[in-house]
């Protein structure tokens, strides 16, 4: 057809305009401004509730900008093409991890509150292995180390992308190819290490060891979402409608679709593994999650999670459709945060779902936070990776 | 009786396939087909050595039903898998293993998932297959003079018989008309 042809389709601006810029930089400070003081002060009213709701806004997000890095990799170990246009977005948005090393701090700050092994009259029952494991020099020592990784491999992939901005040179696709294979093994590694500490030792007594693919499927899943979400707000603001088309939506969509599936087979397998076995120390992740009005969020979750976005998504028509994806990258978002929320909360509250004023405060601070430095990375950058040797097929791109 | 089969299938039909033209690029048959489109011709068909972006649109093809086949065989797994493990679970073996149920969904839905997949595979390589018209072990575009270049570098497009406008002479004109090479009338 007509518009097949590279000469038909009008070349978009790369750079955001300065205006919307600002405006956009101003309105993420302001948010996050409000977001620290409404945490400033319920840190000094609850110290305990605060790093809760912290620690849940906290996990929601950096899940989400690994899920980020993993994809990143993974278009450049395919070689991918459709995907060029929203590189530089997702690149954008892993390159929140150094920043999450510093929103790491208020947690490392408050294990007390938000871990009882740090407590030694829990401690005391736990195996050798395992109370040398859970000592809280060794958790920030393993924190140390993901954050080391996982700056290590953002920077590079972001420092070998603005590279070829400028240079053009096919041979940094190469680069950017040799740092992804090693480096999604250790995200994988890091990833698990990072869930097994931060979200799984809540209840030390308690083990999943597919807990770290988990949190990291649940990070992707919602990761598609902010994309989506990024994107269609772009759109809407006039920036790059000729270069992310209806057919990238379409693939961004079937991503959504298939890591939607894979959630399900992943919390699944976890879910009847521990049914077949019927181990005490293994049901009590469950069984709390059974108990007062945790048991409505915990029946709700497959059909929020998985049964609805799944049949909504799975016909071509919907994912083509912007204002269907645009309603599902909300949705998306809000059932992750719950998802996260319901993995935390229940061993800190046995009783039923408590939801604070301080969950919204810290998704806003955290967020707020994320966003900005999200932002201040496409102030100067191209928002499209304009040197990459594959963009202009990427722009051409169709769905068959 | 397997014998007539191949037969009849290895016998020509009588009559006049249609006509054909070969237009050497993608532009050429992208705008070719157009053009017979907007002329009033339906019954095309275009044969090419690899797909073409657009084409079905530019064809007018409908959206392939294939997907509505595959789900609803695969959700006939899904419940053939209900059934057999219901049936295997309480009816012919009731037997309680570690204290289990005699049917969950926690044990049966690796099951229901497997042969839900396995319905769908098979749905979509035989609805293919069938929506295709394949195997085919004879084609009447087998006659066209250009056809082994179809594999290699021609991008032919047929007007058929079928056409409520077909007329042979008419089609051959035309399809000169608008640029296309080695026009022939394909018999059956």
């Amino acid at each position: 057809m007509a518009h097949d042809h590279p000469h038909d389709t009008p070349v978009d601006s790369f750079r955001i305009p300065a205006g919307t810029w600002t405006h956009v930089r101003n309105v993420l400070a302001a948010l996050a401004l409000v977001g620290w003081a409404a945490c400033l002060a319920g840190y000094l009213q609850n110290q305990d509730q605060f790093a809760r709701s912290y620690l849940v806004a906290f996990l929601a997000t950096i899940f989400m900008a690994l899920g980020g890095m993993l994809f990143v990799m993974i278009q450049h170990l395919t070689n991918s093409v459709w995907s060029v246009t929203v590189r530089r977005l997702m690149e954008s948005l892993m390159m929140s991890l150094p920043v999450g090393a510093v929103l790491f701090i208020p947690i490392a700050l408050n294990t007390h509150s938000l871990y009882e092994w740090v407590h030694p009259e829990v401690a005391n029952h736990f195996s050798a292995t395992k109370a040398a494991y859970l000592s809280e020099r060794g958790f920030i020592l393993r924190a140390f180390i993901c954050f080391f990784i996982w700056t290590l491999l953002s920077w590079r992939l972001w420092s070998i992308s603005r590279q070829q901005d400028h240079s053009g040179a096919a041979s940094l696709c190469y680069s950017a190819a040799k740092v992804s294979a090693p480096g999604v093994f250790f995200l994988f590694l890091s990833a698990t290490l990072a869930a097994f500490d931060w979200n799984m030792s809540i209840n030390p007594h308690w083990y999943s060891t597919i807990y770290g693919v988990y949190c990291l499927t649940g990070g992707a899943w919602a990761f598609f979402a902010i994309l989506i979400w990024i994107c269609l707000r772009l759109r809407a603001n006039g920036i790059l409608t000729n270069s992310i088309t209806p057919e990238h939506y379409h693939d961004l969509g079937k991503w959504q679709f298939a890591l939607t599936a894979f959630w399900a087979y992943i919390a699944f397998s976890q879910y009847m593994l521990i049914w077949y076995a019927n181990l005490p120390e293994e049901t009590i992740y469950y069984k709390v999650r059974l108990e007062g009005s945790w048991q409505f969020l915990t029946k709700a979750l497959p059909l929020i999670h998985f049964i609805f976005p799944f049949f909504l998504l799975i016909a071509r028509p919907i994912k083509r459709n912007l204002s269907v994806l645009g309603f599902v990258a909300a949705y998306v978002l809000i059932v992750h945060y719950l998802d996260v929320y319901w993995m935390i909360m229940p061993n800190y509250f046995k009783s039923g779902i408590q939801f604070h004023w301080l969950d919204l405060a810290s998704v806003v601070a955290v967020v707020g936070t994320f966003g900005f430095f999200f932002w201040q990375r496409l102030k100067d950058a191209p928002i499209v990776p304009e040197g990459d040797p594959r963009l202009a097929k990427s722009l051409r791109f169709h769905n068959v | 009786m397997i014998k007539a089969l191949i037969e009849k299938l290895l016998t020509p039909k009588k009559g006049t396939f249609g006509v054909a033209a070969n237009f050497e690029s993608v532009e050429g048959i992208l705008s070719a087909v157009m053009r017979a489109r907007a002329e009033g011709y339906t019954k095309l068909e275009t044969y090419t050595p690899f797909p073409i972006h657009g084409m079905d649109e530019a064809l007018g093809n409908p959206p392939s039903v294939l997907g509505y086949i595959v789900i609803c065989i695969g959700l006939c797994g899904t419940a053939t898998a209900i059934a057999l493990t219901y049936w295997v679970g309480t009816i012919a073996y009731p037997l309680v293993i570690g204290g289990k149920p005699l049917w969950a969904i926690e044990y049966t839905l690796p099951i229901i998932f497997e042969l839900t997949i396995l319905f769908s595979a098979f749905a979509s390589v035989l609805g293919m297959l069938h929506l295709n018209r394949l195997p085919q072990f004879y084609h009447a575009l087998f006659n066209y003079s250009g056809f082994s270049k179809i594999s290699d570098d021609a991008f032919v497009l047929v007007i058929e018989s079928q056409d409520p406008k077909f007329n042979a002479e008419r089609a051959k004109q035309f399809l000169n008309s608008i640029g296309g090479h080695v026009v022939e009338v394909v018999e059956e």
